[in-house]
């Protein structure tokens, strides 16, 4: 290690600075390229243009519909969060529960990419499985899904009791 | 879908109440709190009518061996249950165990997944009780607060694990990581090629080896290191063999300190005092390469961020990547290890099971030293379904647990809160009531299209646990095994020319003795 890095080092601890420049900075920097961590602040940006839009409709287990315009490279599950949508998503898409169980209508439901082995795994243990199951975080939209429509299940019970609402980040 | 649409709706899933019938039966609307409600409300017996073994006789003192279940099992408790299940039923109780709550262990699948599926936001996963002592009292000045994932319970568990959970699990994240685990198989490939003796098999302690792959491997993840313990020749002041050393002696001794009487807790034996230099080399360890990381992160310039880059950017406290290190390291050795001791010596005696995943890998890489890619992974679905049958036939970590945090009705008995559940994986997903042929070794019915009549009931083979304390480092262990077996299959044949070996628990489930492996050039 040369002393320049030392000294940069040591001077972006002492200026407690450290964290945001990293985050800010060198952690962007990556996200942006590799596109590796999503957070959900990509939802939260509006449609370029009106090409852009995909038309997403869901609706909650209550029957009620909400339309929902979404964009290209979406997270189904983001969106939901982004518009105040019941989808829990309790993993944050990490693949380790099922509390963003979807039913996807059928004609837009061979559009989307197989499910893996890994979604597959965990929908093997949702409750209220169905035919057309799948997991909202494994949805990202494109131009072909607009007017998709995406039910919510009677429950998911997965990691929340009680009422409970996990924040979204 | 079709995997799924046959093995969870159509095909023969034995008696799940809330998955497989829900949709298709007019109940559906009935939510679960309705019916928890409902049950609580039917006159459930009594927990003290819960059947079991009256303290000492029947299986003579095997529980005094019984520490907390969790991660760790202990001796011989894969048989002692499956004992208890053929006395007992389906829930069988164990009270009156010396200092320690009672344990209730369930092999009803059903309830299992009813079980799982009501836990609060923060479940209740007992470990490990040496370090539980290590980390909340010997170095609480290390360990603070946020001590990690294993050990730990309520508020300071969940935030822990809500930091780590995306950079372990994601799938993209772990895929980044096919190459340099195929690297470190490479290099362990290479120097079982040099270890045959001159009847072409591996030595006697052949185990060793493995541990040290999976060190290996682990140091890649958890250390973003290479830690070179697979070099030949290690001087003994060495680092790595260091490292070896101390990861042998956890291995070794972490089982007598928990499963004997627990003396360390009231005076400090040596076993423990050594225990504890152990584990202080181990944060040492962590730390110097953690550190090194930050360093490298600070003047990286573009690329992908690896595991620890990620949690060193997104934390502002380098101590969580530590304690995380330390964790991966603790419950990624040995665990991988013996499921792969395991899994070696399953394919090793199932030619056949061995000729089936040679003609996938033939198929999916047609050239012997191509590298492995996400592409190639993604299409081994036999080799993975080898791997989920070994797991199902001999869960290297033979059940999981659960402390219970309000009081519950399991099996018809009101069972009060702070009991330990006890899931046993490992007899659950031999039970032909919730699996299709159970006895017989079929990876086929793992794969897509399968005969529905294989079916297996998703809650009862579970070996890395559900839920939001499943395990952390399960992508990890899944693509070490399944990038060990692409490698190793598409160049070689393993053999076992020796009298079978028995599975006993020494902690984990696996096989017992000498793995003298063949290795044939294909």
């Amino acid at each position: 290690m040369n002393v320049s890095t030392i000294y940069r080092y040591s001077y972006l601890f002492k200026q407690k600075k450290f964290l945001e420049t990293i985050s800010k900075h060198s952690l962007l920097r990556y996200v942006r390229t590799s596109e590796v961590v999503n957070h959900g602040e990509f939802e939260y940006q509006d449609p370029k243009s009106e090409e852009d839009v995909v038309n997403v409709t869901y609706i909650d287990k209550d029957g009620k519909s909400n339309a929902v315009r979404g964009k290209v490279g979406d997270n189904v599950l983001y969106l939901a969060h982004r518009h105040g949508i019941d989808m829990e998503g309790a993993c944050e898409a990490s693949l380790a529960c099922t509390t963003c169980h979807v039913y996807v209508e059928s004609s837009h439901l061979d559009l989307l990419p197989e499910a893996d082995d890994k979604e597959n795994d965990l929908l093997d243990m949702a409750p209220f499985l169905k035919e057309n199951s799948r997991l909202g975080c494994q949805i990202i939209l494109s131009k072909e899904l607009d007017g998709i429509q995406l039910q919510l299940p009677k429950a998911t019970r997965n990691f929340y009791v009680d009422g409970h609402k996990p924040k979204p980040h | 879908m079709a995997a799924r649409g046959l093995r969870g709706l159509l095909g023969a899933r034995p008696r799940s109440t809330t998955t497989a019938t829900a949709p298709l039966c007019p109940r559906e609307a009935v939510q679960d709190a309705a019916l928890d409600a409902a049950e609580d409300a039917v006159d459930a017996l009594p927990y003290e009518q819960m059947p079991g073994p009256r303290p000492l006789p029947l299986i003579g003192n095997t529980w005094r061996l019984l520490p907390v279940v969790g991660q760790y099992q202990v001796s011989d408790l894969a048989r002692v249950s499956a004992l208890l299940h053929q006395q007992y039923g389906d829930c069988v109780k164990l009270s009156n165990l010396v200092g320690r709550p009672d344990l209730v262990f369930v092999f009803d699948a059903d309830e299992t997944e009813r079980v799982y599926r009501h836990e609060g936001p923060t479940p209740f996963r007992p470990a490990m009780p040496c370090l539980v002592s290590y980390k909340s009292e010997v170095r609480k000045d290390f360990f603070g607060y946020l001590a990690g994932v294993v050990g730990v319970h309520g508020e300071a568990w969940r935030e822990f694990r809500s930091r780590v959970q995306r950079p372990c699990l994601q799938p993209q994240t772990v895929r980044s990581y096919i190459g340099p685990i195929e690297d470190v198989t490479n290099c362990f490939l290479q120097r079982m090629q040099e270890m045959r003796d001159d009847r072409g098999e591996m030595p006697a302690d052949f185990d060793n080896e493995i541990h040290k792959w999976s060190l290996e491997c682990i140091g890649r993840v958890a250390l973003d290191t290479r830690l070179g313990c697979l070099d030949a020749d290690l001087p003994p002041d060495s680092e790595p063999q260091k490292i070896i050393d101390a990861a042998k002696f956890a291995l070794r001794n972490v089982a007598i300190l928990e499963l004997k009487f627990p003396f360390w807790r009231y005076i400090p034996t040596p076993l423990w005092t050594h225990y504890v230099r152990n584990m202080n080399f181990f944060i040492e360890v962590c730390t110097k390469h953690i550190d090194r990381a930050m360093e490298r992160l600070a003047t990286k310039q573009d690329g992908e961020l690896s595991v620890v880059e990620r949690i060193l950017a997104e934390q502002s406290d380098r101590k969580l990547a530590y304690v995380l290190a330390l964790d991966l390291i603790l419950v990624g050795i040995d665990t991988i290890s013996m499921a792969v001791c395991s899994i070696l010596y399953q394919l090793a005696t199932r030619p056949d099971v061995q000729d089936k995943m040679y003609a996938e890998l033939e198929r999916v890489l047609p050239d012997t030293d191509e590298p492995l890619t996400a592409r190639h992974l993604d299409q081994l679905a036999y080799t993975k379904g080898f791997v989920k049958e070994v797991l199902r036939m001999y869960s290297t970590v033979i059940g999981n647990g659960r402390t219970l945090q309000r009081d519950m009705t399991i099996c018809g008995y009101r069972i009060p809160k702070g009991v330990q559940l006890v899931f046993p994986t490992v007899v659950t997903g031999n039970m032909a009531r919730y699996a299709g042929r159970a006895d017989e070794f079929l990876p086929e019915r793992w794969m897509k299209n399968h005969d529905p009549s294989l079916d297996v009931h998703p809650f009862a083979s579970l070996p890395y646990g559900y839920g939001a304390r499943m395990c952390l480092g399960r992508r990890f262990a899944d693509l070490e095994m399944h990038v060990l077996l692409a490698k190793l299959v598409r160049k070689f044949r393993l053999e076992f020319h020796h009298p079978p070996l028995d599975y006993q628990v020494t902690f984990m489930y696996a096989p017992e003795g000498e793995l003298r492996f063949k290795l044939v050039e294909r």
